[in-house]
């Protein structure tokens, strides 16, 4: 099996999660020896720990492949599937997991820059860790209910890292907002699972697709789509809930924001997606998803055209993004499917560089307006030429790997007879760019005397930097092996189905 | 078994409780309570649905109130925590004065 024993051969869990707990536990220990001999060890300890889990994905992903049916299942205590917790790892929950763990070694990696000269380094690292485990945790889990518990776990630690700098009062506001927010829908989450369990009687993904799939439309039905939309769309910051993102994304350290914006709200989608599949036919969702899709994309990017603040202005852009990927979900087909994970995962790359380029602008020059950075950018080439590929993959431009899979999403939206959405992607994209050269027409602007004074932020920020780009340009010249992934990936869900029930029943 | 439409109206109730405090409260720790009622409404139903397996009290539904017990105070903890804070910088609990930043 893959997970190690720890109590008597019973408890097994996998690997990436059992690496990013043991190693968040750990931590606080590292950091009283580190404190002992004034090295700082937690941070090599953390990029050790992110490596080491990306590593067990590698391990999982040969494992899933090996097996018969492409589904491995972990259980724990001898317990057998429709009655306790499990883990169901399938090739959907392989390639999140490598998504996770690719952004968050690079922004372990990119953290020992930025938090240099903060104090309480060592609670930061402990929370990273732990944010990134109970992430793994959402991908890879079998049920409701452990997913529930790893959703939680990655809350409480987003909550405390959005307020971390707290000796400033934006952070806290934007924390507390977040945290009711959160945990409301957090509610409702266990008030749909009470109510699954109530029609169904179980909450494991694979009997609930072989009793709750295609029961008729009741009110009950309803109420279970009601309650789930608002559980995970608070996280996956859908239109109506979106009101913490905003604060809570520009207030959090530029690390945590990349980790937030580029993977912690796709998570919360993926969670959506895997849900609604299981539990309803494609035909019930459709319409109201689709929906959801054309007022996320439009309101975010019309806010995010308002913005003088950049790193809000990234945040509403994210908004945006989270409609473009919802399309993909209310095509109900594994074609749109496959361009929103496509689009999760370069999504994760973009957003988590323009975060992490802002970042070092942010922490050469100490402000965030857009106005005040004019001219900047020339003392900075190389982060502004991140910032440059970055915002051009965002809009999707060909040549960036943001445009196959917009291409996908748009492409598949059409099949579908959505051919609106299609429109509207087109159009909210063009008026994307907008925002974004206007803060490139900024910062490479002539310098005058108001010009802030910087330098070249800390090789490793540049280099992180130039990693995700140099990325992003050669899967948008030669995207088959990520798209080849993603497509194996998506079958999961439609295709894959009556296998994922068949392995595990 | 016993009869289930009290325990879903009494839910429902509890429900419309905790989110009209979410709604008309300007206390911080009183909004925290608001969530707290939200969770005891949902497990409520999860207790009062584990006994509707005929011939047995499934327990199933149980361990999972008490594992939801534990995440739901260890959120309002850390809640509490920042509510702390709040009011370090802005001396009051009152959430209609933490309007620093944009909505």
């Amino acid at each position: 099996m893959v997970g190690q024993g720890i109590i008597s051969q019973g408890l097994q869990l996998p690997l990436p999660i059992l690496i990013t707990l043991l190693g968040g536990m750990a931590t606080p220990f590292i950091g009283l020896i580190s404190e002992k001999m004034r090295l700082r060890l937690t941070d090599a300890w953390m990029v050790l720990v992110s490596a080491l889990s990306l590593y067990g994905v590698y391990t999982l992903y040969d494992q899933v492949s090996k097996t018969a049916n492409h589904v491995l299942l972990i259980y724990s205590w001898g317990q057998t599937p429709p009655f306790s917790g499990c883990f169901e790892i399938d090739m959907l929950g392989v390639y999140m997991a490598f998504s996770i763990g690719l952004l968050s070694l690079l922004v372990s990696v990119y953290s020992i820059s930025y938090m240099e000269h903060e104090s309480r380094v060592t609670e930061f690292n402990t929370l990273v860790i732990f944010m990134v485990s109970g992430m793994y945790g959402i991908v890879m889990s079998g049920d409701l209910f452990t997913l529930f518990v790893f959703w939680e776990l990655m809350g409480l630690a987003s909550y405390v890292l959005v307020s971390f700098l707290k000796r400033n009062w934006g952070p806290i506001e934007a924390g507390f907002k977040y945290l009711v927010m959160s945990a409301t829908a957090g509610a409702f989450l266990l008030l749909s699972m009470a109510l699954i369990y109530g029609m169904a009687g179980t909450l494991n993904f694979a009997a609930l697709a072989s009793t709750l799939r295609g029961a008729p439309m009741t009110p009950w039905t309803i109420l279970i789509f009601a309650t789930l939309i608002v559980g995970f769309g608070v996280k996956s910051a859908i239109v109506p809930l979106h009101t913490w993102l905003p604060d809570a994304h520009p207030e959090a350290p530029s690390p945590i924001s990349a980790l937030l914006s580029g993977i912690v709200i796709e998570t919360g989608l993926y969670a959506l997606t895997r849900v609604l599949y299981i539990a309803f036919e494609p035909g019930f969702f459709k319409v109201p998803i689709a929906a959801l899709a054309l007022v996320t994309m439009t309101v975010g990017n019309l806010l995010a055209l308002r913005q003088d603040d950049l790193k809000r202005m990234l945040a509403y852009s994210s908004i945006g993004q989270v409609g473009y990927m919802l399309i993909g979900i209310s095509t109900g087909m594994t074609y749109g499917l496959l361009g929103t994970f496509l689009h999760i995962f370069n999504h994760s790359l973009m957003k988590g560089m323009a975060f992490l380029s802002v970042g070092s602008i942010v922490h050469e020059t100490g402000t965030r307006d857009i106005n005040k950075l004019k001219g900047v950018g020339r003392m900075m080439p190389w982060t502004t030429l991140s910032i440059f590929v970055a915002f051009m993959g965002l809009g999707g431009v060909p040549g960036t790997s943001g445009f196959i899979s917009k291409f996908i999403l748009f492409n598949a939206s059409m099949g579908a007879g959505l051919s609106i959405l299609a429109l509207a992607g087109v159009l909210n994209s063009t008026l994307s760019m907008a925002y974004y050269l206007r803060v490139l027409i900024a910062l490479l602007s002539k310098r005058t005397e108001e010009t802030i004074e910087a330098k070249e932020a800390p090789i490793l920020m540049v280099g992180v930097a130039m990693v995700m780009a140099v990325l992003i340009i050669v899967l948008g010249f030669y995207p088959s092996p990520i798209v080849g992934i993603a497509s194996d990936a998506s079958k999961s869900l439609i295709e894959g189905l009556t296998n994922y029930i068949g392995a595990v029943l | 078994m016993y009869p289930l439409e009290m325990f879903i109206v009494t839910t429902a109730m509890l429900f419309l409780f905790g989110l009209v405090a979410l709604i008309m409260k300007r206390d911080l720790v009183r909004l925290l309570i608001g969530i707290e009622i939200l969770f005891n409404a949902a497990n409520l139903l999860f207790v009062a649905l584990s006994t509707q397996t005929p011939g047995m009290i499934d327990p199933f539904p149980q361990s999972i109130v008490m594992m939801a017990l534990v995440l739901d105070g260890t959120v309002i903890a850390v809640g509490l925590a920042l509510a702390l804070n709040v009011f370090k910088h802005y001396k009051t609990f009152d959430i209609k004065k933490l309007r620093k930043l944009k909505w």
